[in-house]
């Protein structure tokens, strides 16, 4: 009768990552599809033209510089997290700097929709995870982009207390950067202000492989 | 419990807005933009998890009529609690299912009607915005049993269900008259000159005016006639009861 008690058990009630609400952008009004003249400005995968000199390499260039995406295109060599060693451990530590990593990956993803390292760090049954790869892949391809969305963590604590078969909980304290959603034309589709900070619950699992993330859920207000 | 916890604690601070006439900070005295009262004030929120210490802006600026802000915040802080629960929240209304009368050994339907409420009071100078929400709920059923609190406030039955055992439901053992009270813990939010709306850290528990309810026994008697055969028989029309 009462819908309200469904949560009764539950210290915290949690609701659905909100950084996926980069779907709240649709994706109308883009030209997908094979265009042979679209998508010429900015990509950084373009073949090279008839003027390519024959002693450059296809690779980017040897001055790696990272430069963040911006109105004018992509980020370019964003650097790969690096899972620290500390992290690599059963402890309350390791599982603190695991989850400041996990928002590392989450980032990387935002600012190159390369979403390998999230995956290789969370567990088939995180929703979350698997829509914000869906999100940001969509929203990187066919010459589409994000410019800022990177997540700063504030804080992150975990009482190290298993709550299930080496599984553990870890409260987040993370916001975003504002998001602005540009098309393969260069028109701003639309921004998703930052708003402040919030609270995030990752429930992580440890095995051979290390930690994974099997839940990332907000917390809720 | 019955509603989600707030995962945060909170924290205020005054801040100096520039003042886009005049050029400069205009802390030292009343805040340009807060006019509505004397001393206007200006805070910003901040807000934290409360297994961190990671203090981030959250909501502003919101007025504040003092000299001093931050402690009249605080003095409405540590006053907050007392006042929500003075305040004439209703518990809302006890429906049963029968009533004013059910059967002895009966599973009685009770639920209530209790719904979010909302109080404007003024604290320390300041208007205060409380809102408050029932969250669980406690039923004394006047016959020595206690249910709760429990965050179900149950719900109606179809009259053709009535007799189902329900989470709120109650079966009296014996016949008389039953007090039945309702006691509505309610969780509350509070903001004060419409900044953003903080938790009240405990419960309010407010009862509901006593319902009367009537038990009675039945007695089944099965007789060979109908009332034509032999209207003297009884609980034939005219026939006088048997105690």
């Amino acid at each position: 009768m009462t819908s309200h008690n469904l949560f009764a058990s539950r210290p915290l009630r949690v609701t659905a990552l909100g950084v996926v609400v980069a779907a709240a952008l649709t994706l109308t009004g883009c030209n997908s599809g094979g265009d042979p003249n679209g998508g010429g400005t900015t990509s950084p995968t373009s073949t090279s033209t008839e003027s390519a000199t024959p002693s450059a390499t296809a690779t980017p260039t040897p001055t790696a510089v990272y430069k963040q995406a911006d109105a004018t295109g992509r980020a370019q060599n964003v650097p790969v997290p690096v899972l620290p060693e500390v992290a690599k451990t059963e402890t309350k530590e390791g599982l603190e700097a695991f989850a400041r990593y996990w928002y590392s990956t989450l980032s990387y993803a935002y600012e190159t929709g390369d979403t390998k390292p999230m995956e290789a760090v969370s567990g088939p049954a995180c929703t979350s995870c698997a829509k914000v790869k869906t999100e940001v892949t969509e929203w990187h391809a066919e010459g589409r982009w994000l410019a800022g969305g990177k997540l700063h963590v504030e804080g992150v604590h975990s009482d190290f207390v298993a709550s299930g078969p080496a599984e553990y909980q870890v409260v987040v304290q993370v916001y975003q950067e504002t998001i602005d959603y540009y098309l393969a034309d260069s028109t701003l589709k639309g921004t998703l202000p930052r708003k402040p900070a919030v609270g995030d619950l990752v429930v992580a699992v440890f095995d051979s492989a290390g930690w994974k993330a099997s839940t990332v859920e907000h917390l809720v207000k | 419990m019955g509603l989600p916890k707030d995962p945060f604690k909170y924290r205020s601070k005054h801040v100096c807005r520039t003042d886009p006439v005049l050029d400069g900070s205009n802390c030292s005295g009343p805040d340009v933009e807060c006019t509505a009262g004397e001393n206007g004030r200006a805070v910003n929120w901040y807000r934290s998890l409360k297994a961190l210490d990671a203090y981030s802006f959250f909501a502003g600026p919101t007025c504040i009529y003092d000299e001093k802000p931050v402690d009249v915040l605080e003095q409405i802080a540590a006053d907050i609690q007392r006042q929500f629960e003075s305040l004439p929240v209703n518990a809302g209304s006890v429906v049963a299912q029968p009533s004013p009368h059910t059967l002895r050994g009966a599973e009685t339907n009770f639920y209530a009607d209790a719904a979010e409420q909302q109080f404007d009071v003024t604290m320390f100078g300041q208007k205060v915005h409380v809102v408050a929400t029932p969250a669980q709920y406690t039923w004394t059923y006047g016959d020595g049993t206690v249910l709760g609190p429990q965050p179900s406030m149950g719900g109606p039955l179809p009259q053709e269900r009535w007799g189902e055992k329900t989470r709120t439901s109650h079966a009296y053992a014996t016949t008389g008259d039953f007090q039945i009270v309702l006691t509505t813990s309610f969780q509350g939010t509070y903001s004060v000159n419409s900044g953003p709306p903080l938790p009240i850290p405990g419960q309010g528990q407010f009862s509901a005016p006593p319902q009367t309810i009537s038990v009675w026994r039945s007695i089944t008697r099965n007789y060979a006639d109908d009332c034509n055969q032999n209207p003297q028989g009884q609980g034939c029309p005219g026939v006088p009861s048997v105690p």
